[in-house]
């Protein structure tokens, strides 16, 4: 699943069911724990921009594996801390995965693994919320826009924060001895976000993975 | 002629005692291993080389489309089937059926293999008139 905003996170998965059902094949299903934090925090034209706090993030998926094919769906919510007197925007995902080894790829071991997946991914992002004991402060134009006024527990939802949005697109997965190279693009299917709020066209993923085979002793 | 009578005892003390103190060894030569679930490279290089780690192991090939591990194991090794099973099973994947070639000894249908306790009945495998001494055998395990 990939995320919108740029972040840090530490996580944790669990395994916790799987079936070994033929050769290549099995199914299998996982939970997912972790924490997060925000790198990159926009500007906001009504104040400064969000203070960071810790998310918490926890998501399960299940799949079906095999030398040709590949199926997973997941769903994951990750909820923000309130430190101080802003709390960023919490958000429920949903993801689909389908994967494909062509039969040219298929190559035996220890030859090189390459497979393409396409991944579908569905997220409900809420509004982010700022306590209206907040010092005020200047946006990123010098001059602060207005803000909504606070509900009665003293708190303002932030517009052009949150909204929801389907984003979908493909991924190619290359592995060779201990490295993966995972390469992939979401592009915008439909967005509704909440009021005015940057394009986001596409989301794009490199990640370099290294696995320590040393074996178990 | 006294000296070299007791020279030969000597020797024959020597030879008993180290047969006594030989290890307990098993003598599986060659296991074919089906396993179930080994769909990627990454995979079958975990566990190739966790299998890689048991004393005895001199090689593993897998083959990723048969689902099959190919162990070639050193003479006189401790590794039982029972511990490579184990082992797949600690890595995430099923073991199936295999195919074994090992070195023991029949007692009625049932072959032996040399050492510690590891018995197969082998059927209408086995020979009418099993030869006195250890033999090498290849056959099916379920």
């Amino acid at each position: 699943m990939m995320p919108g905003d740029p972040e840090t996170e530490v996580l944790a998965a669990w395994r916790f069911h799987h079936s070994l059902t033929g050769i290549g094949t099995r199914n299998e299903s996982t939970v997912y724990m972790g924490t997060s934090v925000s790198t990159q925090l926009p500007p906001r034209a009504d104040g400064p921009a969000l203070r960071r706090a810790p998310g918490f993030y926890m998501a399960a998926a299940t799949g079906h594996i095999s030398r040709r094919y590949y199926v997973w769906a997941g769903a994951g919510y990750e909820r923000y801390a309130s430190l101080g007197v802003d709390h960023p925007s919490n958000s429920l995902l949903g993801s689909l995965v389908l994967g494909w080894r062509p039969a040219f790829l298929n190559k035996e071991y220890p030859g090189a693994d390459c497979r393409f997946f396409w991944e579908t991914t569905g997220e409900n992002v809420d509004s982010a919320w700022r306590s209206a004991a907040a010092p005020a402060g200047a946006g990123h134009h010098g001059v602060p826009a207005p803000l909504p006024a606070a509900n009665s527990s003293g708190i303002i939802v932030l517009p052009n924060t949150g909204g929801r949005g389907v984003y979908s697109g493909p991924t190619f997965l290359y592995t060779h001895r201990n490295v993966a190279l995972q390469i992939g693009a979401l592009l915008a299917a439909w967005r509704d976000p909440n009021g005015i709020q940057p394009s986001e066209r596409f989301r794009a993923v490199v990640v370099v993975s290294y696995f320590f085979l040393g074996g178990r002793k | 002629m006294k000296f070299s009578a007791r020279s030969a005892l000597r020797g024959l003390i020597l030879v008993l005692l180290l047969l006594a103190t030989e290890p307990a060894r098993t003598e599986y030569l060659r296991i074919q291993l089906r396993v179930y679930g080994l769909d990627c490279e990454i995979c079958a290089r975990g566990v190739s080389a966790s299998i890689g780690r048991l004393a005895g192991v001199e090689g593993v090939k897998i083959s990723l489309e048969s689902g099959m591990l190919d162990i070639a194991l050193a003479r006189r090794n401790n590794l039982k089937l029972s511990d490579l099973r184990r082992r797949v099973r600690e890595n995430g994947f099923r073991p199936r059926e295999a195919t074994v070639t090992a070195v023991g000894r029949f007692n009625g249908s049932r072959f032996e293999v040399l050492g510690v306790g590891e018995s197969y009945d082998l059927g209408g495998r086995a020979p009418q008139s099993p030869a006195p001494g250890p033999v090498e055998v290849t056959f099916n395990v379920r």
